[in-house]
């Protein structure tokens, strides 16, 4: 397969069609470039244990699927339906009211009907009436209901592919029909006849064996934290020591991996340990569970569950009171929703040496994670900065006009809104919210979540983060917003390529970078640059 | 004894009812036997975390930490229409969102005025009528019309009929002429709302236009609430219309979207806390599923790992 690269369109159109209910029914496997995403790797399929292991492309007519998939999907089916009551009861109730319609930033952004979360929804509601409902079977298409045929396969391939499972549907709909998990089960479904996504699938091979979605060798973690320390001591003078792997520490920290080099999650990165060493924390990093994120959460519950052990694994080992977790989203849909639930024995295990989470600090209980013992690490420095146990000197943020982007998994999946808004206000002067329809839990994704932040996909990934720009540039022409802060790595990596699509001279940081560079450190020399190596005070313009 | 009356007064509303209760029940026992894995309450409001953090009453509905939070958060959905009343409506070119409530008032007036007209009817079915059934008529028909049409005589006008009808209305008229909702809409989707309509219409003509026996359909509606109907039936031909739509209603609800009327209650997104890390939720059917172990990983990394352990497993800064 040619892996095409994406070209910069002055501007593109979004058409909007309105087909018929009988066109809708009819499966679109048109494989556009930009909108389909690359297949699996041979390699990673059989290093996770897939089931049928092969060769295929998308583009290819012939995907090689098994001789009795159909037969496999109905039964994975069958299984689901009785496994999820969230499964069954969305393929049940949905009346088809149109609420959710143009709430998703991808039917924005693209126009195509099938891009509707009801729409996506009716993809596999189509073939559930046909195959478990007594109206689909008699009536056939006029009960909504149709044949499963190859064609539906790859329009699921397409379309389930094209959902970054934000939930932003899932807020207005009136029974709470939830498209990310429509999404995670087409997956699920997909999945049992050999069909994945390169993408997720890279990702979570590479978490499996190593540890960390970015495929880092334990040595390549102490080499960025090597680096990172260096550049603390260049910006404030300061020897930062971070332990890792160290036994009997209080707290594991357990951060997304894209912190340990990526751009611009490196400021977040060395932001985290300059406040934890300001701290005096005792905590340890981990080389066997040195990632907060889950792509296995974006393919099946099997690969999910691969992943999610390491955590309680290693605070077993470690023998640590505590979690602490860093700036992601999906990682903390996971953390928050699914990681104790996934446990199994390696919860009950890790109970053993783990205590209800104190910060020790400020010697508050974190009430609500008493029974998973993992605390995010914005409603740790909320709690620290309110105790004003930090010594903070806001004018140092007083180059940058901030707002801040509420991530679609914590904020829909978690519900964390004011810690981040409070951390951020308590460390810069000028903030200001985007329009409330696009934040809190109206807000907007990236375009680039659940495994869509793949480079084959970079035209659907600028249209769907399109209402997401452009509520920046209200700000941005209004209040002269300067700088996106978001608590998200996938954000972090999305938006630098979303903005500069969108013509915004804005700059990307997380909230963690904006207090330790507001951060008055003792013993620091006379800081001269900020955590990026800009004078202090100083905005360096974006070029767009 | 007329065979026709008897047949669409007696036989098919009971048959339609048996289906109607067993079809309910056979669903919402489907639905109670299917498990529910995980905790994935949709989060619309503000958690609950630190003690002094902002939480607003309706955060604590949106978001909810307590069972009764949650309670209320499904009360609100069920009577309030609460996801319905956030709509808001995408506008291109000026890419940007505006609030819209007309699906929420339109959808909120139906429900209301379907339940109100279904009180209504008890006084067909219980003799005596109970007081709060004859308050919500009277409450329902305080607006008197005096009028000449066949006598004189005054009319109460039942306003939820007419809401119930116009409403109605307005629904189906989105899914014929709004282009997304038309492209959305499968014909049982107009089925649903061609029976209901039918139902309205008949009820509406025999009450303004097409008078009724009304003691004739009380005794009715008596004797098959008792499984003792009348012999002698002798039905008009527009209540023995009405009676086909409302059978024709009850028979198609349980295979049909008018399901979600019970599937509310079901929804995982809506009827869960959002306690999850508080209170661990158990997967039913969680299985063991083998990983990478610490001594596997250790093997596959020993320089690194050894590396590591001569560095007293902490990082310094370069000595300059």
């Amino acid at each position: 397969m040619q892996e095409e690269k994406f070209e910069e369109k002055e501007r593109f159109e979004i058409v909007q069609r309105f087909p018929s209910w009988k066109e809708i029914l009819k499966p679109s496997t048109e494989m556009r470039k930009g909108y389909y995403s690359y297949a699996a790797t041979l390699r990673d399929q059989e290093y996770l244990n897939l089931p049928f292991p092969r060769e295929w492309s998308p583009l290819d007519e012939d995907w090689k699927l098994p001789p009795n998939w159909k037969e496999i999907l109905i039964n994975k089916m069958d299984e689901l339906r009785k496994k999820y009551r969230s499964f069954q009861v969305f393929m049940d109730i949905c009346v088809r009211c149109g609420a959710c319609a143009d709430k998703c930033h991808y039917y924005i952004g693209t126009g195509d009907p099938k891009n509707m979360p009801v729409v996506r929804g009716e993809l596999l509601r189509t073939i559930y009436r046909k195959y478990f409902t007594k109206a689909g079977k008699i009536f056939g298409e006029w009960a909504g209901a149709r044949e499963l045929t190859e064609d539906v396969i790859k329009e699921w391939y397409i379309y389930y592919f094209q959902c970054s499972e934000c939930r932003r549907c899932s807020v207005f709909c009136p029974y709470g029909i939830d498209t990310a998990e429509i999404t995670m089960l087409a997956r699920e479904l997909l999945n049992a006849i050999g069909v994945s996504q390169r993408f997720t699938l890279i990702s979570a091979a590479a978490c499996v064996r190593t540890g960390n979605h970015l495929g880092l060798s334990p040595g390549g973690v102490v080499n960025s934290i090597k680096y990172a320390v260096d550049d603390i001591k260049d910006i404030t003078g300061i020897d930062v020591e971070v332990p890792v792997n160290k036994k009997g520490a209080e707290i594991l920290f357990v951060t997304p991996s894209g912190d340990y080099f990526a751009q611009p999650h490196w400021f977040t990165f060395i932001g985290y340990l300059m406040v934890f060493h300001e701290l005096g924390l005792d905590y340890t990093f981990s080389t066997y569970a040195a990632e907060g994120g889950n792509f296995g959460f974006f393919h099946s519950f099997e690969v999910a569950k691969k992943i999610n052990q390491k955590i309680y694994k290693e605070a077993k080992r470690l023998g640590v009171k505590w979690i602490l977790g860093g700036e992601c989203g999906h990682m903390w849909r996971v953390k928050h929703q699914y990681m104790a639930t996934y446990a199994d024995e390696t919860y009950e295990e890790a109970l053993k040496v783990l205590e209800e989470p104190v910060n020790p600090v400020t010697g508050t209980l974190f009430e609500n994670a008493t029974s998973t013992k993992m605390v995010h690490i914005l409603e740790f420095l909320a709690d620290v900065l309110k105790h004003k146990k930090l010594k903070i000197d806001k004018s140092r943020n007083d180059h940058l006009v901030v707002t801040f982007h509420d991530s679609c998994n914590i904020a829909r999946g978690m519900g964390l809104f004011e810690e981040p808004r409070f951390v951020i206000k308590s460390v810069c002067n000028h903030y200001y919210d985007m329009p409330d329809h696009a934040i809190r839990e109206k807000s907007y994704c990236c375009g680039s979540g659940a495994g869509l932040l793949a480079d084959e996909l970079m035209e659907l990934r600028m249209r769907g983060g399109m209402p997401r720009a452009m509520a920046v540039k209200y700000v941005h022409e209004k209040y002269g917003v300067n700088h996106v802060a978001a608590a998200c790595a996938i954000d972090r990596a999305a938006f630098p390529t979303l903005l500069q699509y969108w013509k915004l001279p804005v700059q990307m940081g997380g909230v963690t970078e904006l207090v330790a560079n507001a951060m008055v450190m003792k013993g620091e020399k006379e800081r001269d640059t900020d955590l990026r190596g800009n004078p202090l005070g100083e905005y360096l313009e974006v070029e767009v | 004894m007329n065979v026709l009356s008897t047949i669409v007064g007696v036989v098919i509303p009971y048959v339609a009812a048996f289906v109607f209760v067993v079809g309910v029940l056979y669903r919402v026992f489907f639905w109670s036997k299917t498990v529910v894995p995980f905790k994935i309450t949709t989060t619309s409001g503000q958690q609950k975390s630190l003690p002094w953090l902002k939480r607003t009453w309706m955060d604590r509905f949106d978001s909810p930490y307590t069972n009764w939070e949650t309670a209320v958060r499904m009360l609100m959905e069920i009577f309030l229409f609460r996801s319905l009343w956030k709509n808001v409506r995408y506008e291109l070119p000026s890419q940007t969102a505006v609030n819209t409530k007309w699906l929420w008032l339109f959808a909120l007036t139906f429900h209301w005025s379907l339940l109100i007209v279904l009180i209504r009817h008890f006084r067909f079915f219980l003799d005596p009528v109970p007081p709060f059934v004859n308050l919500i008529q009277s409450l329902d028909g305080f607006i008197e019309v005096h009028t000449d049409f066949f006598q004189p005589h005054v009319v109460h006008i039942m306003i939820t009929g007419l809401t119930l009808l116009i409403a109605l209305l307005y629904l189906l008229y989105r899914r014929l002429f709004f282009p997304r909702e038309r492209t959305l809409s499968l014909p049982s989707d107009y089925l649903a709302l061609l029976l209901l309509l039918g139902v309205v219409i008949t009820g509406l003509l025999m009450r303004y236009l097409i008078p009724v026996d009304v003691a004739h359909i009380k005794e009715l509606a008596q004797g098959l609430l008792v499984f003792n109907p009348p012999t002698d039936l002798e039905l008009h031909w527009l209540f023995m219309l009405h009676l086909l739509f409302v059978s024709s209603l009850l028979a198609y609800f349980p295979f049909s979207k008018l399901m979600h009327a019970a599937g509310i209650l079901f929804s995982p997104t809506r009827n869960m806390p959002n306690n999850n890390r508080a209170v661990r939720h158990i997967n039913p059917w969680n299985y063991p599923v083998k990983g990478i172990d610490w001594d596997e990983f250790y093997e596959d990394f020993k320089e690194d790992m050894e590396e590591l352990e001569q560095m007293g497993y902490v990082v310094k800064p370069e000595e300059v």
